[in-house]
């Protein structure tokens, strides 16, 4: 799946001010790069160590910080394992940064392949932040950057660098600025806020003492579809994240639900009901028709989009039970996607188009499971604890967040698709609905 | 239409202000009913924000004037007594569905019967059906079901000769529960019609 590529970081201004590249190792060509096929059934973690970055001038408590902000996205890609810092053999802040001064032995009997030393240095408002990566069995650097802007940016440059990590040994960037919408039940109404994916900041972006619902990114990351009442009945409104205007995008008689944006486009494949019956419709984003994608006497719902937006999975209850089709929008043939079990719903299309992910009824209790798009392979990924519901993709398609009660009251967490970790994201409780943004910045 | 409802709503809620303030001086006027007496729509999910539009709002019996009363063919005190006293019956029984179903059950369609001779009786007044969902399905999928449930009894009221005209329906799928607990008496309480009454 691509998603636009640009700089428009709103909330990120540093990255206008400078992203300098500094040094590439004299060895680290292409060529010679370690490439980490992380698609492998038998991959296990990688250990890297990360000290607390080394303090120059101002602020030394961003030391650890900003070390522990690298090492929890390392640790949250699913595809590093931070070494616990308590084990480390030297004082980060009397230990220098060159490949000359690094104890290359000492960190390889620590257990670590790679190794990250960094430094900052804040004048007045803005910050110079230099960090490097090294392979330990190599005994080289790898990998160096610099970065310099407003002091209050330190995380997202910190972010771009294990990013930065990422893709240097696997070929593929990370998800680290990305963002999670959802509900946030607060009593007497249900409002819209998004956090950062790692459970950084959380923002609430409607307030309108009503209910809101089903958050849905545009492709491009910039509006949020969602549904609300505040207008009385179930209608769906559009609004920009970054300027916080809002705008109506469908108040069709009767229920305006499920937005779906279309890839690439500016439409989006919704339920309405003006004609009678809960029908699925392609609209465009002021709400006109284009056209009834889905049609039935039965209940038709949560369109969800291939990458390529030309195929749609929805659910209807058209044999008796809700379950998942699929619908090639080009010949509008339709076929039923899952057969086991009788309560199949939130169908939710992997931005690399190889899985769709959804939630079913085992034993009265609903876990989310990944099928192929053509029926096979299915694989249940919770079991068991609470309901879990509303899967979404990260846009690596390696992580799916989904709303939990495994710990009481309704929250988002976060699962490695490949098995090797669950986190939970929000605080609190009453969290659900959770959709998962593309990719802000550039790549 | 919605637009205009809404700001219908508020104009009457202004003069059901200045009559209720009118009214105390002159005599005491029975609590005024309308905005969902009893049932969830009191529990002030909505309000204070730009308005409820098309559910409960703009009613308010106690800023009725007497020619209004006599229009819905309430001539004397009394008999607004007695309206008042059924339309908080009449709000506060709610029709109930098995799991994952619309289907009217044979009690619910005699509750319905009950609603239908109180409209029948006065027919100028408007009713919102409101469907609702237990918590247990998925958002989306239970605002369709809800409609439906809404949809089932509203279709019974106008087979019995009602006036579609005076009936409105809207679903709020599982988001307004009105038991808030995790077992099966609290689920068969919130997989209901519930109706709001205008006038």
């Amino acid at each position: 799946m691509t998603f636009r590529k640009s700089l428009s970081f709103q909330w990120m201004p540093w990255l206008l001010l400078c992203c300098v590249l500094m040094v590439w190792a004299g060895t680290a060509r292409a060529q010679e790069r370690v490439t980490i096929d992380i698609t492998q059934p038998s991959f296990e973690r990688i250990p890297i160590a990360i000290p607390d970055f080394k303090f120059l001038s101002g602020q030394p408590q961003l030391a650890r910080q900003m070390g522990e902000t690298l090492s929890q996205d390392l640790d949250n890609s699913g595809v590093f394992r931070p070494l616990d810092p308590r084990g480390f053999f030297e004082d980060p802040q009397a230990s220098g940064l060159t490949a000359a001064d690094i104890k290359f032995p000492e960190w390889r009997r620590v257990g670590a392949d790679f190794l990250v030393r960094a430094s900052y240095q804040i004048q007045g408002s803005s910050i110079r932040l230099e960090a490097r990566l090294f392979d330990v069995p190599g005994s080289k650097m790898i990998l160096g950057k610099v970065y310099e802007g407003d002091a209050r940016n330190w995380r997202p440059m910190v972010h771009r660098f294990a990013d930065e990590i990422l893709f240097l040994l696997t070929g593929e960037h990370g998800v680290f600025d990305t963002r999670i919408a959802y509900v946030q039940d607060m009593g007497k109404s249900k409002e819209i806020f998004i956090v950062d994916f790692d459970g950084g900041e959380s923002i609430q972006v409607t307030n309108n003492q009503s209910i809101n619902l089903s958050p849905a990114w545009s492709g491009d990351g910039q509006d949020l579809a969602y549904v609300s009442y505040k207008d009385g009945n179930a209608k769906i409104y559009g609004m920009n994240v970054a300027t916080g205007s809002q705008y109506l995008i469908s108040g069709h008689k009767g229920l305006n639900i499920a937005p779906a944006w279309r890839p690439q486009s500016r439409q989006l494949a919704v339920t309405l009901s003006e004609g009678g019956n809960p029908d699925i419709y392609l609209i465009s984003s002021s709400g006109d028709i284009v056209r009834k994608l889905v049609q039935s006497w039965a209940i038709n719902v949560s369109p969800a989009w291939s990458p390529d937006g030309k195929r749609l999975a929805y659910v209807s209850n058209e044999t008796g039970t809700p379950q998942i089709y699929i619908l090639d929008v080009g010949s509008g043939q339709k076929r039923r996607l899952t057969f086991s079990g009788t309560y199949n719903t939130s169908p939710a299309w992997s931005p690399q188009g190889d899985w769709i992910a959804y939630n079913g009824m085992v034993g009265g209790r609903h876990n989310i499971f990944i099928i192929r798009p053509d029926g096979g392979g299915a694989r249940q990924l919770t079991h068991g604890e609470g309901d879990n519901e509303s899967a979404t993709w990260s846009p690596d398609g390696r992580m799916i967040a989904f709303s939990s009660t495994r710990q009481g009251g309704s929250a988002i967490w976060v699962l490695q698709t490949n098995g090797t970790g669950i986190r939970r994201v929000t605080k609190g409780g009453g969290q659900e609905l959770p959709d998962w943004s593309p990719r802000m910045g550039g790549g | 239409m919605k637009m205009e409802m809404g700001k219908l709503g508020r104009i009457l809620l202004v003069l059901l202000f200045m009559a209720s303030a009118a009214a105390c001086s002159k005599k005491n006027v029975p609590v005024q009913p309308g905005f969902g007496a009893g049932g969830p729509g009191a529990d002030g999910y909505g309000s204070g924000g730009t308005g409820e539009g098309g559910y409960g709002s703009g009613s308010g019996g106690g800023g009725l004037d007497d020619a209004k009363w006599r229009e819905m063919g309430i001539n004397s005190e009394a008999e607004k007594q007695e309206f008042l006293a059924k339309v908080e019956g009449f709000e506060n029984q709610d029709v109930y569905f098995d799991y994952d179903s619309y289907v009217l059950s044979e009690p619910a369609k005699k509750i319905l019967d009950t609603k239908v001779a109180f409209l029948k009786r006065y027919p100028k007044v408007r009713v919102t059906v409101e469907g609702h969902c237990d918590n247990r399905g998925t958002n989306e999928y239970n605002l369709a079901l809800g409609e439906r449930r809404a949809n089932s009894a509203l279709q019974y009221l106008a087979n019995s000769g009602l006036s579609s005209a005076n009936l409105n329906i809207v679903s709020y799928g599982e988001e307004r529960p009105l038991a808030g607990g995790n077992d099966e008496s609290s689920f068969a309480k919130n997989r209901r019609a519930h109706f709001v009454v205008t006038y």
